[in-house]
């Protein structure tokens, strides 16, 4: 096997789950069938998390409290091609959860990425939408103490902009 | 004390340790106790717009050491066995780092941690065969070309099984380094989890490689899982790592310049300053520095 197959199929085994029948060659199939990947892919995760704990603490405290970390960082991996760079790490993280189908985590990752880009200078002013108060959220997070049981429901904007005291400021809309 | 280790007193090698910016504290403690400071572009760069460059506040910080150590640099991105290419953004930082700074020597991975372009998000060791050998001497001839300054390669923890080849492992790091006269690192612990994980003969490869060629040994300590030693730089060292870095540099008869003590900036609250600043007294020791 050439070196340009060789790291294709290992590629494929660390993207996806392979189908171990459908291995033609006796190295690659070792491989599928050993701890190893597993544990190997296992590490992938765990740095992934380790760097963006540091890096997307907010929305990190989030998914943590929700029971979603792992899953949405495995749902990353899958699907970006992640710099080996630590600090892009967290852009693409929380771009990817901006969208997200979650009102609570949409606005909490669209929040922490905004916060990001102004705090290495961007001149840019974002505008975050919120269906619930969101200064009891961020402190909660930003302290890692648990999310109020009930969280007031209402229409909020949070603005970041380096214009604003402490970077940000909440409006009742 | 073994002879072994009066023998590795005797030949004295220096002491580095990594450092990644940011703490000073710990870097005034570290400072009297080390001759190199390691630093890695990719880990003190940062995102300005959508390009990456060297933080400058760090990049301060390291010029300010002035001639109390020198400074090498030990790139994780070049993804130099990869073949359809090297990382570009990797030396574009590592062209950025090296304008500014002098270091001693810079050095990098023997693996590859993309293919493609798709990024594996691990590091992966090569199959050592001739195809293989080409592609590194070729990359290797290329970046002596480019920054006139050795050039260290480092043998690398394997993830998954050995993928084997024409050449044995010493074998092969012996070939590349006659082709190219690039130096090696030679990590101990990374050594010793092939040994745990992959039943990898150590004295067998000891006894063949030519450690003439090794520039450099690192020691560094990771957890077990799973019944795995994992190469996660989190721990202080075992005795048995700097036993085997010991037996190294007394081979190399001279030629290991340094020991370098690896830890990641995110174990540093978990070991503490005391104990770090312990560990490289203790490498001292051993270094008879």
């Amino acid at each position: 096997m050439d070196i340009a197959t060789h790291q294709r199929a290992l590629l494929k085994l660390f993207r996806s789950d392979c189908d171990q029948s459908a291995c033609a060659d006796d190295y690659i199939c070792r491989v599928a069938q050993s701890r190893d990947l597993q544990e190997a892919k296992r590490n992938i995760l765990l740095w992934r998390i380790y760097v963006l704990e540091r890096t997307a603490p907010l929305t990190v405290n989030l998914l943590k409290q929700r029971g979603q970390l792992a899953a949405e960082v495995a749902s990353f991996i899958a699907r970006c091609n992640i710099s080996p760079f630590r600090e892009t790490q967290a852009p693409a993280f929380l771009e990817g959860l901006s969208e997200s189908s979650n009102t609570l985590t949409r606005s909490v990752a669209q929040f922490e990425l905004a916060l990001l880009r102004v705090r290495e200078g961007d001149c840019g002013r974002y505008v975050v939408c919120w269906d619930v108060e969101p200064h009891s959220v961020l402190h909660s997070l930003a302290t890692n103490a648990v999310l109020p049981g009930a969280i007031p429901v209402g229409a909020y904007q949070v603005v970041v902009s380096r214009d604003c005291p402490d970077r940000l400021q909440i409006f009742s809309v | 004390m073994s002879t072994r280790i009066k023998d590795a007193k005797a030949r004295r090698c220096a002491l580095g340790v990594t450092y990644e910016g940011r703490d000073a504290r710990l870097l005034e403690r570290m400072l009297p106790l080390v001759d190199y400071i390691e630093v890695t572009p990719e880990t003190i760069a940062e995102l300005v717009g959508d390009q990456l460059r060297l933080s400058p506040d760090i990049m301060a910080e390291l010029k300010s050491l002035g001639h109390a150590v020198q400074i090498v640099v030990h790139g994780v991105s070049l993804s130099i066995g990869s073949h359809d290419g090297w990382s570009d953004s990797y030396l574009r930082l590592l062209d950025e780092f090296l304008e500014q700074i002098d270091v001693a020597w810079h050095s990098e991975h023997l693996g590859y941690t993309k293919v493609d372009g798709q990024h594996l998000g691990i590091m992966l060791a090569l199959p050592r065969t001739d195809e293989v050998l080409d592609i590194l001497s070729e990359r290797v001839h290329a970046i002596q070309t480019r920054y006139r300054l050795p050039f260290l390669l480092e043998n690398i923890v394997h993830v998954v099984p050995d993928a084997g080849g024409t050449y044995s492992d010493a074998g092969f790091l012996n070939a590349l380094t006659k082709r190219t006269g690039c130096g090696l690192i030679l990590d101990a612990y990374n050594l010793e989890c092939d040994a745990h994980n992959h039943q990898f003969d150590i004295q067998k490869f000891l006894g063949e490689l030519d450690a003439a060629s090794v520039h450099e040994l690192h020691v560094a300590c990771g957890v077990e899982h799973n019944g795995l030693l994992l190469d996660v730089h989190s721990k202080l060292t075992r005795p048995s790592t700097v036993e085997l870095a010991q037996r190294v540099i007394t081979q190399a008869c001279g030629a290991a310049r340094a020991v370098v003590f690896e830890f990641m900036p995110e174990a540093v609250d978990g070991l503490g300053h005391d104990a770090i600043e312990c560990e490289l007294r203790q490498l001292n020791t051993a270094l008879g520095r």
